[in-house]
Parts: structure tokens; sequence; C-alpha cells
């Protein structure tokens, strides 16, 4: 078990009331598994996968993390979590506008201190997959969306990570573009053996995908094909 | 130098903001490097004036002002240099007459310094000063009208040994020119006492006695014995004379450090004002950079980076515009061209004053930062990335 999440619940406070994003979540997810998780906008996916990375606290309930309570982590212990086992892919791509797709895919391992001669040749050879090859000096200005989204592909999978974590990938792509993400995606789990937990509203993705969960209102119910 | 690439790439994104900030980091500089240099050259000319009459008592007229036994206004009889030779003591007595030449009420530094001196006393001012090579000393003969002049005078107008000089109407022939860097010295005119008196109109006229004591006299007990027994005359020891410009030196320091002060925090509000417009552009950047694991140290660090950096380009640009705002200041207050200071540049505008702002700069850059990098490592992952969408 890669994730596992007990009970897990997030409030806010807005204003006089209390807003619930996420309620009572139980999930279990295996090693190896390609996960998507489908929901119209603001049903709590991005909360939801912002509580399993690591980004956010649970209001109540813990997520367990390769069999450890992260809910008893240093901030510290969570962020090297975050750093060497949880690749992040974001619907905006939220790539550094100053650096270079090679700089961008090489920050994660640089933040890991991995030697600069193993950044270089693991940055170039990651770009290379995703099909990129030609375009690794260009910063993301210079790139089309689904370009960004690729490097954005490449960086989460710098450290080797074991938990990829995808909000809405194909939200600011067209539909071929996104069919080719999502596949990139899905040979990524089945190929390195990566956990990928997708979530998105797109359900052709949930065809590809091993389970499916469904949340709404915050709540998560799994779907049965 | 990965995070500094970083932050040098950030800084030009935003050319016109930094730009702006550098602006006005350099001009901010700038005014440290002139003022600071130019008071503390004033404090180093004056402190250099205790060097005159070590070991003598200067007298001189009750009431005038002095700085380092020069006085300024105040006149005593001539004869009062023969009441000195009277009392107990006193081994030598050498009259002088100070006279400054300023032009307007705003320039501090005079044109030149007219000294008369009674011929072959010289080295009661000038010590062991030489002439440059073909120099003599005035005979003393006053039809002859002969005057040594500094060589700051001199380069400045091209005069040499043979040349005519006007001071108040009276044509001076230069006999020689004094080898010197005193600051007092190279704008000095010295000339015999008597001739002296006749330019400037002080018949019978002088306004300071060196004086020398017997072995074994101490100057403070001369001093007294002098005050005692001559009314209307102060008598001056090397160590009153120095005390008495502390004060000076003191105020002229406070007005430095105040105006640096205020310059300082000035800088360190514009600073941190960039700093924060840019951290709260770039809260998406450092909320992706702590989500993917950088610790926030290195999220701190990287602000820091950018606002130091912006001092460090900001000092080096204001440190150039400083020294060339004081080669101006110099120029502007002295009536002598800007060419006669650039040789010595680096006298007046010291490595160490430059070095010492140069890391000062950086060092309130850095701290301007401080805030702006709490501010940015301490933004909510979680709370950033939701409201992007």
């Amino acid at each position: 078990m890669i994730v596992k999440t007990v009970g897990l619940t997030r409030t806010y406070r807005l204003g006089a009331s209390i807003i619930t994003a996420v309620s009572e979540v139980n999930l279990e997810i295996k090693e190896a598994t390609f996960v998507s998780i489908l929901g119209p906008s603001g049903a709590g996916k991005t909360t939801l996968l912002n509580l399993i990375g690591l980004n956010d606290y649970p209001t109540a309930g813990k997520v367990i993390f390769k069999g450890e309570d992260t809910s008893l982590l240093t901030d510290n212990k969570r962020r090297k979590i975050r750093l060497r086992d949880i690749g992040f892919i974001f619907q905006t791509f939220n790539l550094l506008p100053t650096l270079t797709a090679l700089e961008n895919v090489e920050l994660p391992m640089a933040l890991a201190k991995i030697s600069l001669k193993e950044q270089r040749e693991r940055a170039t050879q990651l770009l290379e997959s995703v099909g990129l090859k030609d375009r690794i000096q260009h910063r993301p200005k210079e790139l089309s969306t689904g370009e960004m989204q690729r490097v954005a592909i490449a960086r989460a999978l710098a450290n080797s990570p074991s938990l990829i974590l995808a909000d809405e990938p194909t939200g600011e792509l067209d539909s071929e573009t996104g069919s080719e993400i999502i596949k990139l995606l899905f040979n990524l789990c089945r190929k390195q053996k990566t956990t990928v937990i997708v979530a998105t509203h797109d359900k052709k993705v949930a065809k590809i995908a091993d389970i499916t969960y469904e949340i709404r209102d915050g709540s998560l119910h799994k779907l049965t094909r | 130098m990965r995070i500094t690439m970083m932050c040098l790439r950030n800084l030009l994104r935003r050319r016109f903001r930094t730009s702006l900030c550098l602006l006005g980091i350099a001009i901010a500089t700038m005014f440290i490097v002139g003022i600071g240099a130019t008071t503390t050259r004033y404090a180093a000319v004056i402190r250099e004036m205790n060097v005159f009459f070590s070991g003598d008592v200067v007298v001189v007229a009750k009431g005038s002002f002095v700085v380092q036994g020069f006085p300024i206004g105040g006149a005593l009889q001539e004869r009062t240099v023969e009441d000195v030779k009277e009392v107990e003591g006193v081994k030598n007595a050498v009259p002088m007459l100070f006279v400054i030449a300023s032009e307007g009420f705003i320039q501090p530094v005079p044109l030149n310094i007219s000294i008369g001196v009674p011929a072959g006393n010289w080295s009661v001012l000038v010590g062991l000063t030489p002439l440059r090579p073909g120099g003599t000393w005035p005979s003393g003969d006053l039809s002859e009208k002969e005057t040594v002049i500094g060589p700051s005078l001199a380069d400045q107008h091209n005069f040499t040994v043979g040349s005519n000089i006007t001071v108040k109407n009276y044509e001076l022939e230069v006999k020689g020119v004094l080898d010197t860097r005193s600051a007092l010295l190279s704008r000095v005119i010295i000339l015999p006492l008597e001739l002296a008196q006749d330019v400037y109109g002080y018949n019978m006229l002088i306004n300071m006695v060196i004086v020398e004591p017997d072995e074994g006299v101490t100057e403070s007990k001369l001093a007294d014995r002098i005050e005692e027994e001559i009314g209307g005359v102060r008598a001056l020891t090397g160590v009153e004379r120095n005390e008495m410009v502390e004060p000076l030196l003191h105020d002229i320091e406070t007005w430095n450090l105040g105006i640096r002060s205020v310059l300082f925090f000035l800088s360190i509000v514009l600073v941190m004002t960039v700093a924060m417009i840019n951290v709260s552009e770039r809260r998406r950047d450092f909320a992706t950079l702590a989500a993917i694991g950088a610790p926030r140290s290195s999220i701190v660090r990287m602000v820091i980076t950018e606002t130091g950096l912006i001092g460090l380009f900001g000092g080096l640009a204001g440190i150039l515009l400083g020294m060339v705002a004081t080669l101006l200041l110099a120029s502007f207050y002295t009536n002598i061209p800007i060419s006669v200071f650039i040789p010595d540049i680096f006298i007046i505008v010291s490595p160490t004053l430059m070095t010492e702002i140069l890391l000062s700069t950086i060092a309130i850059s850095c701290i301007a930062g401080i805030l702006p990098a709490i501010t940015a490592a301490r933004a909510s992952i979680a709370e950033v990335l939701r409201a992007e969408y």
C-alpha cells in the first residue's frame, strides 16, 4: 500500500460559514496503480490531492504514506517525502518562467543534492522520453501548452518518485494533446511501476484507469465498471 | 551559483522595476559617497593641521575663532611679539599673519591661504618641506615682492618659478613652489610678513604668534604664563588646539552618520517594497518550489540573494556616481577644475570608504529582503496553488 487515508477531512472557514472541501475520505491505493478521481470543478479534487501530496494538513483524519503516519511527521520530513517520493503535475504546469525546460527538470534533482552531471544527464534523458529533445534549452513561454505539460511531467519524474499526483493535467490542453499526456502517464505507470493519481473531470481518463473514484461535495465514492 | 543565476534572471525579467530600484539605491549611495568623502576629507584636513607648530604655543587674540591654532578673524598688535618674548620660559617667538581668501558665503574651502612669515623663519611654518627644483625662498626685501606658493595652486594656474601672480592688486613673483601633499600647504601663498601686512592692509598687525618654549618648560605652563602676563590674548598648547576642533569634527561626523542613516533607511524601504511586490507576484513560483520539496531556507536565500544583488549592483553604480559627485562638489566648493582632483580621487574617496559603503549597501539590501523572504517562505502551498484555479 503506497497511500492510505483514514477519515480524511478538510474544512475551510469562509467568513462566518465553514466549507467542507473533503469529507471523511477513506482510500487505499496500491503500488503501480493508475487511479483517476473524477469530479466537477469545486468538488474537492485539488484539496484531496494536496492532502495526499502532503501540501496541506487535514482538519481531521490522516494520510498514511508507505506505512508511515504523516500526521506525526515534522514539516521537514514531509518536505523530504514530497521531494523524493512524490511528483506533482499541475493543471497550469507551474514551470518556473526564468528557467529553461532542462533547468526546470533539473530543479528537483538539485534540491535533492544530486550531482550536476547526473542532473544534466537524467534531465536530458527525461525530456527526450517525453519527446522534447529539441526543446530543452527553451523557456516555458517559448513552448506550447502541450510541451509545457510534458516538461512538467519530466520534472515530476526527476527524482524517480513512487507516486505521481496529477491535478487536471489535461485541463489546459486540446483533446488530442490531452490524450497523449494521459497515454504518457499511463505508460509511465505500467513501465516504471509508478502509482499515478489523476484528478480530472474528463471521463475518458476513467476508461483507462485501474480504479476510478468520484468525488462530489468532498465525499469520495468508488465507481465500478 | 545556480541560485545567483536564477535570481539574476528573475531580476532581469522585471527590468523596469529592477532598474528603478537600482537607480534609487545608486542615487542614495552616490549621496552617501559624496557626503561621506567630502566630510571625511574635511575631518582629515582639520586633523592634519595639528602637525603644524608641534611643541609650540600659539598665541592669538582673545575671541578669535581658531582652527588648529590658525585664527579666522581677530588681530594683535605686532609689538605683542615683543611682550611675549619677555615672558619667562620663552625661547623664541615668531609673528605671523594668516589670511583666508574665499569667494562668497557658500564656499567652505578657501581659494587660497596667505601666510605672512618674517623672512628666514619659514621653517616655523613649513618645517622640513622642500621646494620643487629651481625654487628659492624670498629674500625678504620688500621691494622685490616675492612669494612661495603651494603645489595645488601652482598646478591649477600653471605657475612656475619666475611666474607673476596678482594678489589684491599686488603683482608678486613666484620664487618657489612647495613640494608637499599637505592640504593646507597645497593652497598656501607664503609672503614675507611685512609684504603680507601691506597686501592685506594689516598695518603693524598680526594675528598669531608661534612661541617656542625654553628647554624644560612645558607648553601648558608657558601658555598659562603668557595669558597671565599679557592681556587680550589666548595661548594654546597643541593639546588644546586639538581639543578645540573635536566638537567641530564630532558635529561633522554626526551629520555624516545622520544623513547616511536616513539614506540607508530610505534604501531599505525601497528595496523591501520592490521585493514585496516581486514576492507577491511570484507566489505561485514559491508555492511550486515548496510543493516539489524546496526547503524554506532555499526560498529565503533566493529572495535575499535577489535583494543583495540589487544592493551590489546599485552600490557599485552609486560608488561610481559618488566619485563623480565628489569631484564636482570639490570643484564647486574650491573653484578648482575637476582635472586637478582626478589624480587624487582615491585619496578623496578612499578604497576603505568605498568598501565600507559597498558592504553596507549590500548588507542593508539583504536586511530589506528578510521580511519579503519570510513572507515567500511562509506562504501556504495549498492555498496558493488552489487560488490559481
